[in-house]
C-alpha cells in the first residue's frame, strides 16, 4: 500500500524510484539545496496530480519474458504487481517509468509451499491468500501475525508479499517481519538468480537492492521452532493505517528460557531496524515484566527516529519502548502456549 | 367506504425517497455527466506559498496532441468582468477589498493557486499538458502564520492592501466592562487556539459548464449549496446578463459550507466554455480538494474572564485574530457572529470583544459547518478550566451559569433573546443518562490499575434559525420562497431553492406537504437544482428545517384553499364542506363524492370554468421563519487514553438535543450523528497542516485524516421536550450543531482523563503525539 | 490504445483504453457505469470499490487492462433486474445514508464482506468497513443496516 510520508508533490524525501529522474526531480532536489533566496529558478511547476501519465505496458505470460523486459529496459521500467503502492505514486506523478510491466500473469509466482524448515512465499502471492493459509499460520506466525494489519481487505485483495518487500516502506508491517525473522529475497535476472538476505536487502527509503534487471521472484521464512510466541503491534492513527511505530517481536522459549529473540522495527527509520541489542539483552534470560521494562529502555535510549505530522521523533522513541515491553509480553505469553 | 384515513408523515422517520437512485448507483453527480463535444480542464499550480510570476510559457503544452486550448492568466482577464466575489457582495461584507485576477498574473498566494488552465480531450491529456507548462517564478518570503501576518513587515501578499489585514472588527464593548473586571473576585486570563482543518466533503468542487453560441446561453451543472448563487457569481465574472446563464444541479456528494457561489477554477472554467463555444468539465481531484479549496477555523483567542468565587462567570474580555488564507472567503465575516454568540445560554452581564483578520499564504477560509463554532469551543472550555481553579463540578458550573427561562426571555447581552432555550432540561438530562457519580466510581478504581478514563461535557446553542429579533438575518436570506403546484398528473410539486447535499429535502418537504394538503407520500415531487424553474434560495446555516420546513407547510396550506376553492366550482359544494385525503377531494360525509387531486387539476387546466377560474394551480409562498428559535443540547463523552502511545478511544457518547419539533426523526439524528463525527475527527485527527514556510503538508488522505468507522462509537441521542414558539411551524434546524459542541466536548473528556498528571488543554487539535507532550510538560 | 474486453454485472463489455487508464475510470466513461465513485484516486477512501473476480478491490488503483477477462460487478449490477439485494433494502430501511457520494463503495465492501463473514458482529463489521470513508453519516446508521442486513440473510 502506497504512503506518502507527510508532504505534497515536491518534497524531498519523495521516492528516489529508479526511473523517476525528470525534470521536476531534478527542480526539487535544486530547491531542496538551498539555493539562496529569494532566486529565480525555472522549473516544471508540480501542484497535485492525479491521473497517471502516459506509460508502456506489457504483460509477459512468463517469468523468462518478464526478464527478457528487465534486461532490455532496466531502470526505465517498473514492475507492476499488486498495484497497490505503485499505482498512487502513478497517479501522483511521482514516479515516471517508461514502461510497466504487469508480472499479475505469472501463476508460477503464487505458490506457497513448506520445505527444509523455511517456507516459500512466491511473490505474486496476494496478501489475502497469504492471510488464509494455513502453511502460513503454521509455520510462520510472525507473518500471520503482520497481515491483517496490512491496510483494509480491498487493499489486501490485490497487494502481494512480493509486492510489498519490493516498494520497502520503512512503515509497513512485512518489511519488519522479514527484517525480524532473517528473511531471504530469491531475484531473477537472465544472468541467474542470486539469494538475497534481508539485512542486505532493505537498503534505504524505498530502495532495495534489487537491480535493475532482476525480478524478485520469492520471499524465503524460516520456520519458527518449537516453543516460539510472536506478537506484531503496532501503533497507527487509525485502524488499518501505516504504523507510526511498529515491532514485529517473536520469543522462543526451552525450559521456560528465552533461547531465541527477534525484534524489528517499522518506522523508526528508512529501513526496518533490527533490535540486535535487545535481542542480546534477552537471550539467556526468563521473561519477566522487569526484563522487557529494561529491555525497552536499553534498545530505545539511542534511538533517533525521524519526524512527521504523525509524530516527533521524541514520540516515536517512546512509542518505541512502550512497543517493546507491550510486544515482548505478548510474544512470551503466546510463546508458553505452544510449548 | 366508510370514510378515507390518511397516514400521517410528519414526525416519522419515513424511508428516502432519495434511496432507490442512492442505493443502486443511480445518483447524477457531476462528474457523471457527459455531453457531446465535452472537453475537460486541469489547471498548472503553483508549488510554491508566495511567489512573483515571472514568465508562462505554454507552448509545449498547446502543441501536445489532444489539449484544445490553454488560457493564462491574462488571457482569462481578456474574456472576463474583474469584480468582487459574488457570495461576499451577496452577504453585505465589507472591508479592504483585495485585488487579484481569476488565474495568477503577477503572483501566486498559496501553494495550489492555479496559474493556467489547460483543456483537452480528457483529463489525462490535461494534466499531460500542464506537465509541459513552464512557469518561472521568483520565490518571495512567505507568511506563513497570523504572528507575522500581523507584522507590518511582512510583505504585502495584496499588493493593493499595502498589509495583511483581510479585516478590523472594532473593540465593542457590552454592558458594563471595566466595571464588572474591577468588581470581580477573579480575573482569569487564557489563551486558547482552534486549528485549521476543512469539510472534506467525499466529493470535491466541480462544474460542466456548457456554452451555446447559438441561444447565447451558458449552462452550468455544479455542486453547489445554491444554484441561485452560482448563476449569480457566473453572470457577474464571465460577463453575462443574468438569464443567460442557466445553472443546473443533482445529486451533491457533500459540502459542508465548502460549496457555495463559485469558486475561481469553476469561473475559469466557466469563461473557458464560453470562448470555446464548448462544454468543459472540471472536477477536482482529491490533492486539489485539500490543497486549494479551501480551509477553516485557524484562530486564536486571548480571553480575560471575571469570575466570582462562588463560580459565576460574569464577564469575558475576547481578543481573536483569525488566519483567513490568501483570497477572500468567510474569514473576515466569521467575528460578528461569533461576537453576538459568546454569551451562550449564559447570564453573562459583560462583554468585550474585539477581532483582527489576517491574510496569510494558505488556503482561502471557507465556510464550514458551524463556522462560528469557535465561540462554543472557547466558552465551554474556559467553564471546565475555571471550574477546576474553584474547585467546582463542570455541570455545577454551567447550571450555575445558564440564564433561566423566563417569559419575556432573557437576552444575551449581544441582544438575542434566549427565547424557548431548555440549556438547563438537556444538562439535566445528560447527568442522568451518564450517571456521572457511578462513572467517577470507576473511573477511581481504573485509575488505581493505570487506565485513565475520563467524561467531559459541554452544551450549545444554535441559530437554527434563531429568534425573531429585528437583527436576524435579512434581505433573501431572511426569507424563504416557494412554488407550490397541483400538476395535472396529480402530483404536489414544491419548488424550492434549497439545494440539499445529504439533506433529504426531497424527503422532509414531501412529508410536510403530504400532510397539510392531503396527499400520500410519493405523491409530492420535490424540484430542487434549476434557475429556470425554482426561486431564490440557498442551504445552509441550519435554516431549512423552520425556513423551507415552514414554507413548505403554509404553501401547502394556501395551495389546498386554492384547489378547494376551485373544486367548489368542479363539485359544486361549498369549500368549506371539502377535505382532501389521501390524495382525494371529497364532501366531508360523502365519500363516494372522492375525485381525485389529479382529474381537480386537469379540469382546472381545461379552462371550461371560464377565465374567472385559475387553469394552473399554484401558489408561491414565503415564509419569514415565524417565531424561529433556537437549536441546542449538551454533548458528553467518556473517554479512554492511553497515556503510552496517546491514542484515545471514545468509549461513549451521549446528546440530549432540542430542535424543536422533527419532521424525521432518522434524518435528524443522521445530522447530529454526522456532526458529531466530524466534531471528534477535528480534535483526534484533522488538521489542514502547512510548514513554517508556508509550504502544505496534508494533500492525501494519507495526512489529512478523517474518522472511520472504527473511530466514532455509537452515539445515543435523546431528543427533549420542546418550548413551541409557534402555532405551526416548531422544526428547527440540527445540521451544525454536532459540529459545534463536539470538539469541546472531547476536549473536556480527554482532559478529565489526564487530571492526574495536572494537564490543561487550550487547543482543539489531541493528536496521540501531542498527548504524550501535555502529560510530560505537565508532570 | 488497448483492446479490453471483460464482464461487467454478468455482460461481456468491451473498450478501448490506453494502459494508464484506471479501471474506476474506464467503468465510469467507458462503459457509462457512473455508480462507481472516484474520491481519492489513492486507494484511501473506498468510494471505487468494486468486485472483482469474488473480491473487493480498489478500482481505483487497478488499470483498466489488469481486469481483462475478469469478472466485475458495480454497484449496478448488485441487485436482481436493477432492483435491490436485501443488503440494499437493509440499507434503506435503515436510513444509512445521506448525500449517496461514499455509497456505491460501502454497499460493494460490505457485500463482499456480509458474503464471506455472514454472520460477523458490530466489531467485526466496523473493522471490515474501516477502510470506507463517509463523511456524512457518522458511521452508526451503515453499521445498523449491514447488521440488519446479515439477520436479514439468516431468517430468510
Amino acid at each position: 500500500m502506497f504512503r506518502w510520508r507527510g508532504q505534497d508533490s515536491h518534497n524531498l524525501d519523495g521516492p528516489r524510484h529508479p526511473a523517476a529522474v525528470t525534470v521536476v526531480a531534478a527542480a526539487m532536489v535544486a530547491r531542496a539545496a538551498g539555493q539562496p533566496g529569494p532566486a529565480t529558478e525555472e522549473c516544471t511547476p508540480e501542484g497535485p496530480r492525479m491521473k497517471l501519465p502516459y506509460v508502456e505496458y506489457e504483460a509477459p505470460s512468463t517469468v523468462a519474458e518478464a526478464l527478457e523486459l528487465l534486461a532490455e529496459h532496466q531502470d526505465e521500467a517498473s514492475v507492476l504487481a499488486g498495484g497497490q503502492s505503485l499505482i498512487p505514486l502513478l497517479a501522483l506523478r511521482l514516479a515516471r517509468p517508461a514502461l510497466l510491466i504487469d508480472i499479475n500473469g505469472l501463476r508460477e509466482l503464487s505458490e506457497v509451499s513448506a520445505a527444509n524448515g523455511s517456507v516459500s512465499v512466491g511473490a505474486m502471492t496476494r496478501e489475502y491468500v497469504a492471510e488464509d493459509s494455513e502453511t502460513i499460520a503454521d509455520t510462520v506466525p510472525l507473518l500471520a501475525a503482520a497481515l491483517p494489519l496490512i491496510g483494509h481487505e480491498a487493499i489486501r485483495s490485490r497487494g502481494t508479499i512480493g509486492g510489498s518487500m519490493a516498494h520497502a516502506d520503512p512503515a509497513a508491517e512485512l518489511p519488519a517481519v522479514a527484517r525480524a525473522l532473517d528473511a531471504e529475497f530469491v531475484v531473477s535476472s537472465k544472468s541467474g538468480d542470486r539469494v538475497i538476505p534481508a539485512a542486505e536487502w532493505f537498503e534505504g527509503y524505498l530502495t532495495t537492492s534489487r537491480r535493475a534487471d532482476e525480478l524478485l521472484v520469492e520471499v524465503r521464512f524460516p520456520a519458527a521452532r518449537r516453543g516460539t510466541g510472536v506478537s506484531f503491534q503496532e501503533v497507527a492513527r487509525r485502524h488499518g493505517d501505516f504504523a507510526i511505530v511498529g515491532l514485529a517481536a517473536s520469543l522462543t522459549l526451552s525450559d521456560g528460557v528465552i533461547s531465541d529473540a527477534r525484534l524489528a522495527f517499522a518506522g523508526l527509520s528508512d529501513v526496518p531496524v533490527r533490535g540486535a541489542e535487545a535481542e542480546q539483552l534477552l537471550v539467556g534470560e526468563r521473561p519477566s515484566a522487569d526484563l522487557f521494562d529494561e529491555v525497552a529502555r536499553q534498545a530505545t535510549a539511542d534511538l533517533d527516529p525521524p519526524a512527521d505530522l504523525h509524530g516527533s521523533s521524541d514520540y516515536r522513541k517512546k512509542v518505541a519502548a512502550t512497543l517493546v515491553r507491550r510486544g515482548l509480553q505478548a510474544a512470551a505469553d503466546n510463546a508458553d502456549e505452544r510449548q | 367506504m366508510a370514510g378515507i384515513v390518511a397516514e400521517r408523515y410528519t414526525g416519522a422517520s419515513i424511508k428516502r425517497s432519495e434511496d432507490p437512485r442512492i442505493l443502486t448507483g443511480g445518483g447524477r453527480y457531476v462528474d457523471d455527466i457527459k455531453l457531446p463535444g465535452m472537453l475537460h480542464a486541469a489547471f498548472v499550480r503553483s508549488p510554491l506559498p508566495h511567489a512573483r510570476v515571472l514568465s508562462v510559457d505554454v507552448s509545449a503544452a498547446e502543441a501536445l496532441p489532444g489539449v484544445v486550448a490553454v488560457f493564462t492568466g491574462s488571457q482569462l482577464e481578456a474574456i472576463t468582468v474583474p469584480g468582487p466575489d459574488a457570495l461576499m457582495t451577496l452577504m453585505g461584507a465589507t472591508g479592504p477589498t483585495p485585488e487579484f485576477t481569476l488565474l495568477a498574473t503577477d503572483k501566486v498566494r498559496l501553494v495550489g493557486d492555479p496559474v493556467v488552465l489547460v483543456i483537452a480531450e480528457t483529463r489525462y491529456a490535461a494534466e499531460d499538458g500542464c506537465d509541459l507548462v513552464d512557469v518561472e517564478y521568483e520565490e518571495m518570503t512567505s507568511v506563513a502564520s497570523a504572528a507575522f501576518a500581523l507584522d507590518p513587515d511582512s510583505p504585502p501578499v495584496f499588493a493593493n492592501l499595502g498589509n495583511n489585514i483581510a479585516g478590523q472588527h472594532a473593540r465593542t464593548e457590552f454592558g458594563d466592562v471595566v466595571g464588572t473586571f474591577a468588581g470581580a473576585d477573579r480575573v482569569a486570563e487564557f489563551r486558547i487556539d482552534v486549528h485549521r482543518h476543512q469539510n472534506v466533503p467525499m466529493e470535491g468542487r466541480g462544474c460542466v459548464a456548457s456554452y451555446d453560441a447559438d441561444s447565447g446561453v451558458l449552462t452550468v451543472y455544479a455542486a453547489t449549496q445554491s444554484v441561485h448563487v452560482t448563476k449569480i457569481a457566473v453572470a457577474m465574472r464571465v460577463g453575462l446578463e443574468q438569464d443567460k446563464v442557466r445553472v443546473l444541479a443533482g445529486d451533491i456528494g457533500g459540502s459542508f459550507g465548502l460549496k457555495i457561489g463559485a469558486s475561481r477554477e469553476e469561473l475559469a472554467v466557466a469563461a473557458a466554455s464560453r470562448a470555446l463555444g464548448l462544454p468543459v468539465k472540471w472536477v477536482e481531484d482529491r490533492s486539489e480538494n485539500l490543497t486549494a479549496s479551501g480551509q477553516a477555523r485557524e484562530e486564536s483567542f486571548d480571553v480575560r474572564a471575571a469570575v466570582s468565587n462562588d463560580g459565576d462567570l460574569l464577564g469575558l474580555d475576547v481578543k481573536m485574530v483569525i488566519d483567513t488564507g490568501s483570497y477572500p472567503g468567510m474569514g473576515g465575516m466569521v467575528s460578528g457572529i461569533i461576537q453576538a454568540m459568546l454569551p451562550g445560554p449564559y447570564k453573562l452581564a459583560a462583554l468585550g470583544f474585539e477581532s483582527t483578520a489576517v491574510i496569510t499564504n494558505k488556503a482561502p477560509y471557507v465556510a464550514y459547518r458551524g463556522p462560528w463554532a469557535s465561540e462554543t469551543f472557547v466558552r465551554e472550555r474556559i467553564l471546565d478550566l475555571l471550574a477546576k481553579d474553584l474547585g467546582l463540578d463542570p455541570l455545577e458550573i454551567r447550571l450555575r451559569n445558564v440564564a433561566p427561562r423566563s417569559d419575556p426571555p432573557a437576552a444575551m447581552i449581544t441582544g438575542r433573546p434566549l427565547v424557548g432555550v431548555t440549556t438547563k432540561e438537556s444538562l439535566e438530562r445528560v447527568a442522568q443518562l451518564v450517571d456521572i457519580p457511578a462513572f467517577r466510581r470507576r473511573q477511581a478504581e481504573e485509575r488505581a490499575r493505570g487506565r485513565y478514563l475520563g467524561i467531559g461535557l459541554a452544551t450549545f446553542i444554535e441559530g437554527a434559525p434563531g429568534p425573531r429579533s429585528p437583527d436576524g438575518p435579512s434581505g433573501p436570506m431572511g426569507m424563504e420562497f416557494m412554488r407550490l403546484r397541483l400538476a395535472e398528473d396529480g402530483m404536489v410539486e414544491l419548488f424550492t431553492g434549497q439545494m440539499p447535499h445529504g439533506q433529504s429535502h426531497q424527503t422532509t418537504l414531501a412529508q410536510i406537504a403530504a400532510d397539510e394538503f392531503g396527499v400520500p407520500f410519493d405523491q409530492v415531487r420535490v424540484v430542487v437544482g434549476d434557475t429556470d424553474v425554482v426561486p431564490f434560495g440557498l442551504t445552509g446555516g441550519s435554516r431549512s428545517a423552520t425556513m423551507t420546513g415552514g414554507v413548505a407547510l403554509h404553501g401547502a396550506r394556501q395551495l389546498k384553499v386554492k384547489v378547494l376553492d376551485f373544486a367548489s366550482q368542479l363539485m359544486e359544494a361549498s369549500a368549506r364542506d371539502l377535505e382532501i385525503t389521501d390524495g382525494r377531494v371529497w364532501v366531508r360525509g360523502d365519500p363516494e363524492s372522492a375525485i381525485a387531486v389529479g382529474e381537480v387539476a386537469r379540469q382546472a387546466a381545461s379552462g371550461r370554468f371560464g377565465a374567472e377560474e385559475p387553469t394552473n394551480l399554484e401558489v408561491e409562498a414565503t415564509f419569514d421563519g415565524g417565531e424561529g428559535g433556537w437549536s441546542g443540547g449538551t454533548h458528553c463523552a467518556i473517554v479512554e487514553v492511553d497515556v503510552e502511545t496517546g491514542l484515545v478511544k471514545v468509549e461513549r457518547y451521549v446528546a440530549a438535543e432540542d430542535c424543536g419539533a422533527l419532521i424525521n426523526p432518522a434524518v435528524v439524528e443522521g445530522q447530529i450523528r454526522g456532526g458529531v463525527a466530524q466534531g471528534i475527527g477535528a480534535v483526534l485527527l484533522e488538521r489542514s497542516a502547512y510548514d513554517e514556510d508556508g509550504n502544505y503538508q496534508s494533500a492525501t488522505f494519507m495526512d489529512y485524516l478523517l474518522p472511520t468507522a472504527c473511530d466514532i462509537p455509537r452515539i445515543e441521542i435523546e431528543h427533549l421536550e420542546t418550548v413551541p414558539l409557534d402555532a405551526d411551524v416548531n422544526f428547527r434546524g440540527v445540521g451544525e450543531g454536532g459540529m459545534i459542541v463536539a470538539p469541546p466536548t472531547m476536549v473536556s473528556a480527554i482532559e478529565d482523563a489526564l487530571a492526574p498528571f495536572g494537564v490543561r488543554i487550550y487547543e482543539q487539535h489531541l493528536p496521540p503525539a501531542r498527548i504524550l507532550e501535555l502529560i510530560a510538560a505537565a508532570s | 490504445m488497448l483492446d479490453i474486453t471483460l464482464s461487467v454485472n454478468g455482460a461481456t463489455r468491451t473498450g478501448s483504453a490506453e494502459p494508464r487508464k484506471t479501471l474506476a475510470d474506464f467503468l465510469r466513461e467507458d462503459l457509462d457505469l457512473t455508480g462507481t465513485h472516484v474520491g481519492c484516486e489513492h486507494g484511501v477512501c473506498g468510494a471505487c470499490t468494486v468486485i472483482v473476480d469474488g473480491r473487493a478491490v480498489r478500482s481505483c488503483l487497478m488499470l483498466a487492462v489488469q481486469a481483462v477477462g475478469s469478472e466485475v460487478t458495480t454497484i449496478e449490477g448488485l441487485g436482481p433486474d436493477g432492483g435491490m439485494s436485501t443488503l440494499q433494502e437493509a440499507l434503506w430501511d435503515s436510513h444509512s445514508f445521506q448525500c449517496g457520494f461514499c455509497t456505491p463503495g460501502f454497499v460493494m465492501q460490505a457485500a463482499a464482506f456480509l458474503q464471506a463473514h455472514p454472520d460477523a458482529d458490530e466489531q467485526q463489521i466496523r473493522e471490515a468497513l474501516s477502510g470506507n470513508i463517509c463523511r456524512c453519516t457518522g458511521y452508526q446508521s451503515i453499521i445498523d443496516g449491514v447488521l440488519l442486513a446479515a439477520e436479514r440473510n439468516r431468517q430468510s
